[in-house]
């Protein structure tokens, strides 16, 4: 699957992460531009946690940008999944 | 401390209604900013549930504006609502956006994941995001290197609004003194001709020449029009118009000059535009401590005019004489590609355009 529109999730607020997803044209596999404050710490486990939702959704072609804050786990997880959700136009945003 | 986050609400404002220009026009008053709605197209407010204002943001196009969150709720997140509700509506439109604020507020856009790319102290920062950023810019200019021989690597900025035998001049005197030379075409479509269509009459007009480069502008080469003017009411309109010139300036340099190698800029000396002196100013300031030479052209002349003094070739003159109907006399101004685009049907619009008086000058 591939995302169908740009979307954005979570806020640049403290203790948060910000998502940015884009659709890329076909077969240019995975772009993914990660940074956080707490990069030198957790950056090695937040990658995974990106590649894992990424590979349960079964995404490819796409463009994902997060800016993390020392957000927590689920937060992480529930973030990537509302951006992801919102780039497949399975799910609209409140905002 | 405040109550946050679930207490604030947002709406979108109409600007179309009085009073809710007035609102928005009176909250920033108080913080030292004067709104001007045709400045904007789009304005958002946060309040909470007491009724009270608490930030406010808007946008034209890509930039973020009057972006101002009231003292009383500094400690709260509601500058950062502000910025993230901005940037998820701008970033289904566009790539990326822009935001220029005092340097002493850019550490606040950089702690909510905006880089900051440029900054002429003490006036202005310039900070983006978004999907690209001006790498990505970088990375389209790495597809036009040329492999060079020598250090002969000449730059120039255009606008070409339109293309005459001034700007032709310029760029075959860079060509053959240089072994290649990267032409900037300003890309922002604020004049009259668009860009396109300027980009196609230097396309044919310089096709003799094989060692001219032609790269577009981006969002990177003289943004000037954006002109952030309205935090700045303490400061004069030539004072604000060197800065954005040295923003302008710092970013070639930073960014684009190692890129490409590039060793010179040429520039026409200016006797008409305000704006352009302030260029060739701010870049004989900054450039030459990037190892790029200012190459200063005086501007090829048509014969001789009022007072016997050389009738100097502009762009603007050429847009005065369509305006007056008067094209018949300046054809000594315009290369082939122009003339016969001007004579012919299509330029139709833009010549009526120009008639009726839009665009710069």
């Amino acid at each position: 699957m591939k995302p169908k529109i740009a979307a954005q999730s979570g806020t640049f607020e403290s203790s948060d992460v910000i998502i940015l997803i884009e659709p890329l044209p076909d077969h240019s596999g995975r772009k993914l531009e990660i940074s956080s404050t707490v990069m030198q710490q957790f950056g090695e486990s937040f990658k995974r946690i990106v590649v894992d939702m990424l590979d349960q959704f079964e995404l490819t072609d796409i463009h994902l940008i997060a800016k993390d804050k020392g957000a927590l786990e689920p937060t992480i997880k529930a973030r990537l999944e509302t951006a992801i959700k919102r780039s497949l136009g399975e799910q609209e945003g409140t905002m | 401390m405040t109550f946050e986050d679930t207490d604030f609400r947002q709406e979108t404002l109409d600007l179309d209604n009085p009073f809710d220009v007035k609102l928005v026009k009176d909250f920033l008053f108080s913080l030292g900013f004067e709104f001007e709605p045709s400045e904007v197209e789009c304005t958002m407010i946060v309040y909470n549930l007491k009724g009270e204002l608490v930030g406010t943001g808007s946008h034209l196009g890509r930039i973020l504006k009057y972006v101002a969150v009231a003292p009383k709720f500094r400690d709260t997140t509601a500058f950062a609502l502000i910025v993230t509700y901005m940037t998820e509506k701008l970033l289904k439109i566009y790539k990326h956006t822009f935001v220029f604020t005092r340097p002493e507020n850019a550490v606040r856009f950089r702690g909510l994941g905006f880089t900051e790319i440029a900054s002429a102290k003490p006036l202005y920062s310039l900070l983006e995001f978004g999907f690209e950023s001006i790498f990505t810019y970088q990375d389209y200019l790495k597809t036009l290197q040329v492999q060079v021989k020598t250090k002969a690597v000449a730059s120039m900025v255009v606008n070409c609004n339109p293309f005459t035998n001034g700007h032709k001049f310029l760029i075959e005197k860079a060509a053959a003194e240089n072994e290649v030379v990267y032409l900037f075409v300003v890309q922002e479509d604020l004049s009259v001709f668009p860009f396109k269509v300027r980009w196609e009459l230097i396309r044919k007009g310089i096709a003799h020449l094989k060692n001219v480069v032609m790269v577009s502008g981006g969002m990177y080469i003289v943004s000037g029009a954006i002109f952030p003017s309205y935090f700045l009411k303490n400061e004069t309109v030539s004072d604000v118009m060197q800065k954005q010139a040295e923003l302008d300036v710092q970013i070639f340099a930073n960014y684009i000059v190692p890129i490409l190698g590039i060793t010179k800029r040429y520039v026409g000396t200016e006797h008409y535009c305000k704006t352009t002196e302030a260029y060739n100013l701010a870049m004989k300031t900054i450039l030459p401590d990037y190892g790029v030479e200012v190459i200063e052209v005086t501007r090829k002349a048509s014969g001789t005019g009022v007072n016997s003094l050389p009738d100097y070739i502009s762009a603007s003159k050429v847009r005065k004489a369509i305006k007056n109907d008067q094209l018949e006399k300046l054809v000594g101004f315009l290369p082939d590609s122009t003339r016969e685009f001007l004579f012919s049907d299509a330029s139709l619009d833009i010549r009526m355009k120009i008639k009726a008086g839009q665009g710069r000058h």
